[in-house]
């Protein structure tokens, strides 16, 4: 009977538990659904590195030999060493794509993972592309591909069609942050491809270790006894976290759990909040009936877990449901966005001992809440019970004695004193407003911020309206003229690695000619002048790589094997690209010779001039701003989510409390009626309570808000250095989205005002 | 005459409450006795200390000092456990408001009482024993204020209790509803031998009652035996 009497009282109260559901089920369905996304990716990873061998250590230097290799198979703990030769080129059929090219003579290590074609054979002509690349181009088995490095063109035909599990993510030099893995290929062949083949010097050894499943501490031990053994200062020895790939993609799963964790940690809160003081209502509400129940003899431990048991019913229908369809459809979500941006086969959503915990968290922490807020019901006696509660115990406020309260009119009084006597259901207001504010701050926040970048990179930092950037045909004469018919800068990209002592990174490094289109600015956004003495580092790279200013740092130019031991004389911030830049003499004295690959100018370029052979494209500002927006799907489509959470959040909980309070103050409502208080008046005063919580809502929201989108960007990835930016639009929308919300659900309820029956409502309480 | 055998007595029975430095007593120094199969009224004007006495009997409140026996057992050393579950076993309450359970059925409210009590008897039974046999579905609100008093009563029944209270259980009822009630309760004691004690300021009541006990300011001031103790429908007020 008392399962029957629950269900009714639910269906009574039906807004507010539906509410609570509500809120149990977004806050599961965030976090088991990112959480299970995440785990999952990480797992397919994981069984993908593991199923294709991927080596625990790489060893890089000018050259090693087969004495070499023999040498690093010696160590203690080390399985199986293979040698390969890394370069980039280019495959000038396929849009002068960028490719990674790699010779090898077995792949026992990293083994390709076939798609079609035959397996990667050290003994045979032919190359082994990557499957992205090749599909997206229409390149086929059997297919004539020819590839680029260094001005000597390597021919033959495609023999396989492969992924490796040492390149998920890969990024060429020109799009430096986002992967487009139609213009950046990836090749593998045999040692006999190379143009040179007897005289072949391979630049890496790849190193797996005996224990597949060895734990950090013993990769570590191992790395060091590697670099002892060779004892020689052109090498460095990196494992898979100072891998550009395996970090990003580790680094992108990380994120995504501390995302959803933040989304849940919101919407569980929230949940609580409306479970104690529906709870509370409910309870203080049949204060009569659980006397009555005691009288007949009911146990408390009865009562105790009917009571309960409603927090407990909706809470695990809420969690359970939100971490069934969260498990279902956000992997899906999440991971087709993945698409393109990783190379991992079979990513699929994993649920977890954790996913099913933390639902059972939840659901304990609901039942136990709901537990605290009946049992001040529960301890008295029947008799006590039966009776109607003493009346609160109201106290006057320091303030109420001042004579700033005297003058106040009546319904501040009155609002003042409901908001102290209701403070939990008041900062459950405040709460949701603040939430909901804040999911809109942090949403248009992030819009924002990716507009300010834009403008950033593309107005401050680089100042040309136009992009010139030169093909591998073009030679420094031919850049020396068009910077002189266009009176532009000549710039040098290209990929560098660093190694510290602590990580190694991929960046890029950007030397400069004389000209005005490149500023750099300091951490504090102040324009400084780039330093004539050495290099100048990014901020964010310098604080990966765990070094500051003055401190050394080794690197080199990918495919070039000299390394370099440089002082960082400059940091400075750029909020895109990575790495340092350095002046050309600086470049000079290195003993490089200066090869152009973009010239930058303000003046409109000939459009015939992207037709000649020298120049690979011509790109204006607006274009490069377009490719660049077109990079952050992920991070828009959680916007999406946010400011959809937001409103959604906003509506639930302020649509909760007005059925709270306008239950509790019916009898007060009636009795302003009954001494002569028009409707319209009422309605004014109960406005009036919103009108301030949902402000107060507000500012504490914008802070969070901001607070939020500061934590996004500083996290959002290791190539982006953002910086939290908040237009003043935004501000508009969040404010008044916010007040739209609260405003229209307050409504409905002060509307209801007018239906209040005077009589009816001040009969007996029950 | 058998000698009848006494179900409660009270032995200088204190009820204490205190409310800052002041102390007040609802209740001082009571003794009474009332003997099994009897009907009792306990008569007083309000504030008089009718309520304590009748929480103490349902063990529904517990006493400052002094002993309740209920059949030989000092209740005054029940844990809250025990008190529940001789609540549970032994009393029937009837209340002057009905206190049914609202979003329960005039069935249900009656057979809740299955949740605590084995030996129930069948609600449908007890439904009809007080004439509700046609209004078993309907909600607590769906009936008129003596139908929800009869079904409080079936609901008291249902578990076969030894002593039924009733806290002034016709005081929301008009005169005729109100007989029809008083009606059940002295048939309860005279047919089916419960102990019956009935709150109430109405000193008509005091006519049916085979023991009235007189409270005033906190004591008791008399207790009479009527010997002949007038029915029901006899009383008017």
């Amino acid at each position: 009977m008392l399962l029957r009497k629950m269900w009714r009282d639910l269906s009574k109260n039906k807004a507010q538990f539906i509410s609570i559901f509500l809120m149990s089920f977004l806050g599961m369905f965030v976090f088991v659904g990112i959480d299970a996304e995440s785990s999952g990716a990480g797992e397919s990873a994981r069984s993908y590195y593991t199923e294709y061998n991927l080596c625990d250590l790489w060893v890089m230097g000018a050259g090693f030999s087969d004495d070499d290799a023999r040498l690093a198979s010696k160590v203690k703990g080390v399985k199986d060493v293979e040698k390969r030769l890394s370069l980039t080129g280019t495959a000038e059929k396929y849009d002068n794509a960028y490719m990674y090219v790699n010779f090898m003579e077995s792949d026992n290590i990293n083994r390709l993972l076939l798609y079609e074609g035959e397996p990667f054979d050290g003994q045979r002509d032919g190359f082994w592309l990557e499957e992205w690349f090749a599909r997206t181009n229409n390149i086929n088995i059997g297919d004539p591909f020819s590839v680029k490095i260094d001005s000597q063109k390597i021919d033959g035909r495609v023999r396989g069609i492969v992924d490796a599990p040492d390149y998920v993510y890969y990024v060429s030099e020109s799009d430096l942050m986002y992967p487009n893995y139609k213009k950046c290929g990836l090749v593998f062949m045999a040692p006999s491809m190379y143009p040179d083949p007897e005289n072949i010097i391979y630049n890496q050894l790849i190193v797996d270790v005996d224990d597949d499943h060895a734990s950090d501490e013993q990769v570590s031990v191992i790395k060091r006894k590697v670099e002892d053994r060779f004892d020689r200062d052109d090498i460095a020895v990196t494992d898979r976290d100072q891998n550009l790939s395996f970090a990003t993609f580790d680094a992108e799963v990380r994120q995504h759990k501390a995302m959803g964790a933040m989304f849940a940690v919101v919407f569980v809160a929230i949940a609580l909040l409306g479970i104690v003081t529906t709870m509370a209502r409910v309870t203080s509400g049949q204060r009569i009936q659980i006397g009555t129940m005691k009288a007949l003899g009911f146990s408390k431990a009865a009562i105790t877990l009917h009571y309960v048991s409603y927090g407990f019913i909706i809470s695990a229908a809420g969690c359970i449901l939100g971490a069934f369809t969260g498990s279902l459809v956000m992997p899906a979500w999440i991971l087709s966005m993945f698409e393109g941006s990783y190379l991992i086969p079979d990513l699929h959503g994993d649920v977890t001992g954790t996913d099913i915990a933390v639902t059972a968290l939840a659901i304990l922490v609901s039942t136990m809440v709901s537990f605290m807020s009946c049992r001040k019901e529960l301890k008295d006696p029947p008799a006590v019970t039966l009776k109607p509660p003493a009346p609160k115990k109201v106290r006057h406020s320091g303030f109420e004695k001042s004579r700033l309260w005297l003058r106040l009119d009546f319904s501040t009084q009155w609002n003042i004193r409901d908001v102290m006597r209701n403070k939990l259901r008041s900062l459950m207001g405040i709460l949701g407003v603040m939430g909901c504010a804040m999911l809109l701050v942090c949403g248009f926040g992030c819009f924002d911020s990716i507009k300010g970048l834009m403008d950033k990179m593309y107005g401050e930092l680089m100042t040309a309206n136009n992009k010139i950037v030169l093909s591998s045909d073009a030679d420094a004469d031919y850049a020396y003229d068009l910077a002189v018919r266009y009176r532009g800068q000549m710039i040098e990209e290209k990929s560098v690695e660093f190694v510290s002592d602590t990580a190694k990174k991929s960046g890029s490094a950007t030397i400069v000619d004389k000209g005005n289109f490149i500023h750099i600015q300091d951490r504090k956004l102040k324009p400084v002048k780039l330093t004539d003495k050495g290099i100048a580092m990014t901020s964010k790279m310098a604080g990966l790589l765990g070094i500051s200013q003055g401190d050394h740092i080794r690197w080199h130019f990918v495919g070039d094997d000299k390394w370099q031991y440089s002082r960082v004389e400059q940091i400075y911030r750029d909020p895109s690209i990575q790495g340092i830049t350095m002046k050309r003499d600086v470049f000079e004295d290195m003993e490089y010779t200066f090869a152009p690959t973009a010239v930058l100018t303000n003046k409109s370029v000939d459009p015939s001039l992207s037709e000649e052979d020298e120049v690979s494209t011509v790109l204006n500002i607006e274009g490069m701003k377009a490719a660049f927006s077109e990079t952050m799907e992920i991070l828009n489509a959680m916007v999406y989510v946010m400011v959809l959470a937001a409103v959604l959040l906003g509506v639930v909980v302020l649509y909760n409390l007005g059925v709270l309070s306008f239950v509790e103050k019916t009898r007060e409502v009636a009795t302003l009626k009954v001494l002569g208080f028009s409707s319209p008046k009422i309605r004014q005063i109960l406005q009036k309570q919103n009108l301030w919580l949902t402000i107060i809502g507000i500012i504490a929201g914008l802070w969070a808000g901001w607070g939020m989108l500061y934590v996004i960007c500083t996290t959002v990835s290791d190539t982006l250095d953002m910086f939290p930016i908040l237009y003043f639009p935004t501000y508009i929308w969040s404010v008044g989205g916010t007040f739209l919300v609260s405003v229209s659900v307050n409504f409905m309820f002060s509307g209801k005002v007018k239906n209040i029956d005077m009589v009816d409502a001040l009969k007996g309480v029950e | 005459m058998a000698e009848k055998k006494v179900l409660i007595e009270f032995k200088d029975v204190c009820k204490k409450y205190v409310q800052g430095e002041h102390e007040f007593y609802a209740l001082k120094d009571a003794n009474l006795s009332i003997n099994e199969g009897e009907m009792v009224v306990i008569l007083g004007p309000s504030g008089a200390g009718k309520s304590t006495l009748l929480n103490l009997l349902g063990g529904m409140d517990s006493a400052s000092s002094g002993h309740i026996f209920f059949d030989g057992e000092d209740l005054t050393t029940y844990s809250d456990n025990k008190l529940t579950k001789y609540r549970a076993e032994n009393v029937g309450v009837v209340f002057q408001f009905y206190n049914l359970i609202p979003t329960l059925t005039a069935y249900e409210n009656v057979a809740l009482m299955r949740d605590i009590k084995s030996d129930t008897s069948d609600p449908k039974e007890a439904l009809a024993s007080v004439g509700l046999a046609d209004h078993l579905h309907q909600f607590p609100s769906q009936l008129s204020g003596g139908e929800q008093q009869r079904t409080s009563i079936a609901r008291a029944l249902a578990k076969n209790p030894r002593l039924l209270l009733c806290d002034e259980p016709t005081g929301a009822l008009d005169t005729d509803t109100g007989k029809e009630v008083l009606k059940l309760l002295q048939n309860m004691s005279r047919n089916r031998k419960r102990t019956v004690v009935m709150v109430t300021h109405n000193s008509f009541f005091a006519d049916i009652a085979d023991t009235v006990i007189r409270v005033k300011n906190g004591g008791i001031r008399s207790i009479e035996h009527n010997d002949a103790p007038k029915d029901a429908d006899e009383v008017n007020w």
